[in-house]
């Protein structure tokens, strides 16, 4: 039995399903078709979208478009945690941009960190989303990424900062797509007879934990996403009614 | 092959006559004048040791981190610099991912001679055990944002990045006098570096009719320019480092240059000191409002850090937990090496 009313004692004074404050910004950089900048907390991650730029790589399809992710670590040199972000990322963008559109280009992201304070990886899926949104790459629909720790004691957090992520016993970075507002009618965009929403687009685990808690982290990051998704479309819609790009 | 050939990014022969023939008439293409800077604002990260510097359209950022090292045989009581510029994909185009061009190394080959030859760092003020263990201060150079004139921008930001960054405060101690202990912030105030003075690099771009002479060129301007020279003065006048590529230029106009130089390096002078007493003033503040809650009961302090009844105790014990994961190494093993190391 989930104890829901738990008082839990986070550092910084959140109680467990509250979200750090969350700022992002689009368009920062002159020479990239797209940048974003996301920060959740003191966590920062600055994304930059180049593409789509002619071919693709060899191992790759070139009937469809193709998708690069590079990950800069804030200092150091870039190891083999640096290349499982560039997978995870990849993989996921992979699944969110249209790929049949622009055929045999090739859509480079890279993502520079630029202070890491826990839940790096999703702000970096997010921060890559807004910029592909700034770049103007056809998607389906954004990628939401949170974070959820689950600790020895069984209760559940959202967002951690690295020393909470450090001292819990399991975290689980999850993926959703983004919550719709349509103007087609409610059936139409069920899949299988669910919405959009619920399904899971990547989950990335550490450590141990079990299926239940497992699966309350996917109810509590739905939830989480949809506040989330919120944020975004009202930074998006804030941002485009400003003056546009041309010239 | 073909695929990156029409993905790098080049001036058409229209654009280039035209910033050519512009400069003719003294008229550049963003509006400025020949001699005119671009405006430049610094903002600085959350931990120590990090900018961010913003010249026009050019965006780089500056990272310092430090960690024990043996010191070279030929010098056992001085610290070490090492400048790692990144020319990340981001900034450009046509820079690749993985090793840098170049350019990047030229670039951090005049910022090294502008800070360590030129003895701007003080480096035996690193020096902890002589002959066994100092500090090795390590610059990461990040391009964020290639919009002409990285050497000047990246300068101000290790510049920057240098004048905030705090190493802890470490003492001899223990049975036998050769154990370093490390005093966490919370017991001591970490220790600002010493810098002599401030090298600043300012550039020139020349083009091919001699009178055209340009300072802080944006990337338009350097696609076009025939020579290109790099000045690294500081305020009082000294000249810390030269660079000259290109065609060839007169004495008369060099010398120009130089004294321009120093004119505009007093100017970025004050206003990287500016920037840096206003960032030092906001840290002193934030250490007040984190003091005085050691006194009181469970006041929230400053955001990280909740305090509560426990004491101080706890107090180090998380802040030997941040220090694990802000270094790589951590410092406790280092310890330990030097004790091994002694018996």
């Amino acid at each position: 039995m989930r104890e829901t009313a738990m008082e839990v004692d986070r550092e910084d004074g959140r109680s467990q399903n509250q979200l750090r404050p969350l700022a992002c910004s689009r368009n920062i950089l002159h020479r990239a078709h797209g940048s974003a900048s996301w920060s959740q907390g003191d966590t920062k991650v600055l994304a930059a979208v180049y593409g789509p730029k002619a071919g693709t790589k060899k191992n790759e399809n070139p009937e469809k478009a193709c998708i690069e992710v590079i990950w800069k670590p804030k200092t150091g040199q870039i190891g083999k945690p640096e290349k499982e972000y560039e997978m995870i990322l990849k993989r996921t963008l992979e699944s969110v941009c249209i790929l049949t559109v622009n055929p045999n280009t090739t859509t480079s992201i890279i993502v520079q960190v630029v202070n890491d304070d826990g839940a790096l990886l999703p702000s970096a899926i997010n921060a890559a989303c807004m910029a592909l949104v700034d770049a103007g790459i056809p998607m389906k629909h954004l990628a939401v990424a949170i974070c959820c720790c689950v600790a020895k004691s069984g209760y559940v957090i959202l967002d951690p900062t690295k020393l909470e992520e450090q001292k819990m016993k399991a975290f689980a970075y999850l993926v959703f797509p983004n919550s719709v507002h349509s103007v087609l009618p409610e059936g139409s965009l069920r899949v299988e007879g669910e919405p959009i929403e619920n399904g899971i687009i990547t989950s990335v685990t550490h450590g141990i934990m079990s299926v239940d808690d497992y699966f309350y982290c996917l109810e509590r990051g739905r939830a989480a996403s949809v506040k989330l998704s919120d944020f975004l479309r009202r930074n998006l819609q804030q941002q485009s009614t400003d003056s546009s790009k041309a010239g | 092959m073909d695929a990156r050939l029409a993905n790098t990014w080049r001036l058409t022969l229209n654009e280039k006559n035209f910033i050519k023939t512009a400069l003719l008439s003294e008229i550049r293409i963003d509006g400025r004048k020949p001699f005119e800077f671009r405006n430049i604002s610094i903002n600085f990260g959350r931990e120590d040791g990090s900018a961010e510097v913003q010249l026009g359209q050019t965006r780089v950022m500056g990272i310092v981190t430090a960690k024990f090292v043996q010191p070279y045989r030929d010098r056992p009581n001085e610290g070490t610099l090492t400048i790692y510029p990144e020319f990340s994909p981001m900034a450009d185009p046509s820079f690749e991912a993985g090793r840098s061009g170049e350019s990047a190394f030229e670039l951090g080959q005049i910022i090294d001679r502008g800070l360590r030859e030129s003895r701007a760092v003080d480096t035996e003020s690193l020096c902890i055990v002589a002959g066994k263990l100092v500090w090795a201060i390590r610059i990461d150079i990040l391009i964020l944002d290639n919009g002409g004139n990285l050497v000047d921008a990246a300068n101000i930001a290790a510049l920057a990045a240098l004048m905030t960054f705090r190493t802890p405060e470490c003492s001899l101690g223990g049975e036998d006098g050769q154990e370093v202990i490390i005093h966490p912030p919370e017991m001591r105030d970490p220790l600002p570096l010493i810098l002599h003075h401030l090298p600043i690099a300012i550039t020139f771009g020349f083009f091919i009719d001699e009178n055209v002479v340009v300072i802080d060129p944006i990337h338009n301007e350097e696609a076009v320019m025939a020579g290109r020279m790099i000045a690294t003065v500081n305020a009082n006048g000294d000249i810390c480092a030269i660079q000259k590529a290109g065609e060839g230029v007169s004495q008369r106009v060099i010398m120009q240059c130089l004294q321009l130089a120093i004119t505009k390096a007093a100017d970025i002078t004050k206003q990287i000191k500016a920037a840096v007493e206003a960032y030092n003033s906001e840290r002193a503040l934030q250490k007040i409002k984190r003091e005085t809650t050691c006194v009181g009961n469970s006041v929230k302090g400053d955001q990280n850090q909740t305090l509560d009844n426990k004491g101080i105790s706890e107090l180090v014990g998380k802040y030997m937990e941040r220090l694990k994961l802000i270094s790589v190494e951590s410092y406790a093993s280092k310890i330990l090496m030097l004790r091994k190391s002694n018996h």
